[in-house]
Parts: structure tokens; sequence; C-alpha cells
């Protein structure tokens, strides 16, 4: 009875898959897929801990605790500044353009209320660094300086929907909006870790210079012309963590210290170039910096340019299901 | 480039195998989507590695494949398993006999199984090969694999004692009222 199951079964199984055959270009996509990992580690690792716990920061309704200042100056300028940033709320109502560049990367985002549309582009030059005692080769030329993912809101059938794209192999996925688990407070250390990677998507940054300056975790460090301009240059209180086992383990670290700095233009109090930097330290890997700098553009809310603001899925591209991290 | 000789060494390869990889990918992940994505995860996985492999290199890969579908690759829903019940898994047969019918409905029982089960199951009967053999591919103890084999298929028996073999074009509608007999 037992011979007569397995034989159907065994039986079942062929028909099951006897029209089944391989596609063509595994290899290639296979190595390709992992050179994309690899790569994004490399990015998570010179991003730093914001883009490794790729989180995003939602920074609206942040309220001001009590101005802590070292000294009468400073505290002149924080409330100088905050009242300017106060007077710069309508500025909210702008696009937001990040451009952002860490050495050999570098991304891009629009973002518009909770619109946005983050996306990170293949190394404009082809690199390699070693891993495991293995060197490890970046992307391929024909493929340098491409969109390699896209990730933030999509509106698909009037509906908006957190969107990831993966270009590489025209996929993307969609995932219903949910409430935000990221740090609410500005002065939370968690907050100050994500200055160090890459900006985030959906940051009310005049919010943000207003509660920092607030708390004491950012100060006015002086003012400095930045493309012939005068700025006002604000300072983040460095912030060093213990890195948590998994993440050490992976970085081969045991320590992180969190460095930023941004210039505001003094008329609206809106950044126009950010600084972070992430030194990881105490491990293996000896002393890593990654450092990036973000350029940002603030430009009317037409309809054009909030439409830039969603991530467009491009036509072809085929919807997967299963979960991100093996798209 | 190190990854150039990487593509054109595995395109080699699977020039050869890839079609039996496949089938089995299909056979472990429940269709044709999900078997490509599985073998898809399990080339990516080798690729690292393949300037270092020594051996079978088809070993390495049907090992990473099994365990990757054991570990639940995919961790496919239960309803969206039962959901292939409803789906005929080949084109109409010529053939009218109910043994064959038996052997889809079999098929399509299994795909409901546990994905540790399910791979037992392929490996035992599929790829034939014996317990001892089954438990070195998954990296399991052998007894591990005869008791997973033994509730695969007590399993198997189970879900089968209810199955009717379709007299008419109403196989759809009984898979449904089982499907909600099993949900409810």
């Amino acid at each position: 009875m037992n011979t007569d199951l397995e034989e159907l079964l065994r039986g079942g199984m062929g028909r099951f898959t006897a029209e089944v055959t391989a596609p063509g270009g595994l290899a290639a996509a296979a190595v390709r897929q992992h050179r994309r990992r690899v790569a994004m580690r490399a990015t998570a690792v010179g991003g730093g801990i914001a883009a490794a716990t790729a989180v995003a920061l939602l920074l609206t309704g942040v309220t001001g605790g009590n101005v802590r200042a070292t000294s009468p100056e400073q505290a002149r300028d924080v409330v100088y500044v905050t009242r300017r940033v106060e007077n710069a709320l309508s500025g909210q109502n702008l696009v937001a353009v990040e451009r952002t560049s860490t050495r050999g990367n570098s991304m891009t985002t629009w973002t518009y209320g909770n619109y946005y549309n983050w996306v990170q582009y293949n190394p404009t030059t082809d690199y390699s660094w070693v891993a495991d005692g293995k060197r490890q080769w970046s992307f391929p030329e024909a493929d340098a300086g491409k969109p390699a993912t896209a990730t933030g809101t999509a509106m698909v059938d009037g509906q908006l929907y957190g969107a990831y794209v993966t270009y590489n192999n025209d996929r993307y996925s969609l995932s219903p909006m949910g409430k935000s688990d990221l740090p609410t407070s500005a002065c939370s250390t968690g907050a100050r870790l994500e200055m160090g990677g890459n900006p985030v998507p959906g940051v009310s940054w005049s919010q943000f210079i207003n509660a920092t300056l607030r708390c004491g975790t950012a100060s006015v460090t002086g003012h400095v012309r930045i493309n012939g301009e005068q700025t006002t240059q604000i300072t983040g209180k460095p912030v060093t963590v213990r890195l948590s086992p998994g993440y050490a383990k992976a970085v081969r670290e045991k320590w992180a210290t969190v460095r930023w700095s941004m210039y505001v233009n003094p008329k609206t109090y809106l950044p126009v170039r950010m600084y972070g930097s992430t030194q990881t330290y105490g491990g293996k890997a000896g002393n890593q910096i990654s450092r990036g700098t973000t350029d940002v553009s603030w430009l009317q809310p037409t309809p054009a340019n909030i439409a830039k603001a969603l991530v467009t899925i491009p036509p072809g591209f085929q919807l997967y299901t299963g979960s991100p991290a093996s798209q | 480039m190190a990854d150039e000789r990487t593509v054109t060494e595995l395109e080699s390869f699977l020039a050869d195998r890839a079609d039996a990889l496949m089938r089995t990918a299909v056979l472990l992940a429940g269709s044709r989507d999900a078997g490509q994505d599985l073998l898809q995860t399990a080339l990516e996985r080798i690729v690292p590695r393949w300037p270092r492999l020594d051996g079978d290199p088809e070993a390495y890969l049907r090992r990473v494949l099994y365990n990757l579908a054991a570990d639940g690759f995919r961790r496919r829903g239960r309803l969206q398993r039962k959901l292939l019940l409803l789906r005929p898994l080949t084109e109409p047969s010529a053939d009218p006999t109910a043994e064959v019918d038996l052997r889809d409905a079999l098929v399509r029982l299994m795909l409901q199984l546990p994905a540790r089960q399910r791979a037992v199951l392929v490996l035992r009967f599929w790829e034939q090969l014996s317990e001892a053999e089954s438990a070195a591919v998954l990296g399991w103890p052998e007894g591990t694999v005869k008791s997973a084999t033994a509730r695969g298929l007590q399993r198997l028996r189970e879900l089968a004692a209810g199955w009717q073999p379709a007299a008419d074009h109403r196989e759809p509608e009984l898979a449904q009222a089982r499907l909600r007999g099993q949900l409810a």
C-alpha cells in the first residue's frame, strides 16, 4: 500500500513538472543579484547605522523641550534661530530634493508631505573592496550610475502604498501604508544616529532644527558661505553607541560615533547642505569612517514636482509578492 | 573579472542541469514562479562560494535548494497553500482514469504539507534518495528524515482518504467544499 502511494506520488510529481523548463539567464541574474546585495551591504556599512536599520524618521509634531545652552551667547542664538525656524514653517509646503553622495554611491530623495521617492544609484565607477579575505567587485560599467532601487510611496489606483522597485530584475512590491514605528523625538538617540547616514525621507527639517536646538543636542556654531550665500551652521552633538550584537558581528565593529552638521538658509531656515558621518571602531574591521554630503533644494509644489515625490513603477515590471529581502 | 568567470562557469553548468533543478524547485516551492525564485535564491547563495567550490557543484546547489525549501522559503501562508487545491496542476488530462486524477491530487495534497515534510518527500520519492542520502543533503539526523517521511506519508494518506475521483468537472467545486470544511 505504501509502495502504491509512493509510486502514485512520484507519478504525480512527474506530471506536475512535465512541462517545466528553466528560463535562460539564471546564472547572470544570480550574479547580478549577489553583486547588488554586496553593494547594498557596503552602502549600509558606508552609510552608517541609518542605512543598516533602513528606517525613516518622521518628525512631524515634534514639540520642543526647554532651551539648554551653555552660554548666554549661545542661548541668544538658539532663541533667535528657533523663532526664525518657527516663522519658516511655511516651507513645509515645498518639495524637497535631496541629493546625497557618499564614497562611490549616490542617492536622490524627493519629498512632499507624506510622499517620498528615494532612489539609490549604482556606483558611477567600478570599484572593488576586500571582504572576508576576498576581493569583491561592484557593478559592471554598463550599470554604472543607473538607478538600483527606488523606495518610497506610490499611487496605485488612487491609493497610496509603500513601494519598492528593484531595477536589476524588473520587479516591484507594494505594501500598505502603516504607522511609523520610528523615533518621534528629534532629541532621541535613534534620531541622532539617523543623521550619520543619508538624510531620512519625510523629516520636517524646520521642526528637527527647532527641537534639537531646544533640547541641546545641536547648537548654532557659526556662519558659512555656501554657493556664494551666507548660511547658518548648526552642529549636532556627537553621539556614541555600542552596536547591537548582530550588527556588530556583521560589520566586525563594536562602537559607532555619529556626527552631523547642517547649513541653513538664513531667510527660510531650511537646510541647503548637510554633512553626516558615522565612525565605527573597536572591532576587527578597524577604524572606518563614512561620510555623506547632501545638497538640498526646495521647489514649488507644482504637479510635476509633486509627481517626482512618488515612486513610478516602470512599465513591464512584475509585481513581486515574496519578502522584500528576497526581491 | 571574477564575476564574469563565475557567470560563464555557472552558465555552462546550468546548460545541462537547469531543467532538472528547476523541476525540483517547482516541486519544493509549489508553483513555477515560486520555484524559479527558489532556484534563483539558491544560485545567488552559491555565487560567492563558486570559485572555491570543491567537488560536485550540483550536490552543493541541491543542498542549498532543499535547505532553503525546508526552512520555509517565502513562508507561503497557509491559506495560500490551500488555494493551490483549487488550481488545476496541469492542462486537463487526456487520461480519464481515476488513477491519474489521484496522482495529481496527491501532488496537490503534498503541497499542503509543511515545508520540511515536503522537502523530505521530494528527496525520497522524486530524487529517489535513501534515508541516509536524504539526511546528508538536509544535514539532519537520519532519524529525523525517517520520522518526517513517515509523518508526511501518513498526512497524505489522511488527506487522500477524503479524495474522490472526479467523475465530471465538479472537482474544483468539491475541492472548494473540502477547503471550506478545513478552514471552518
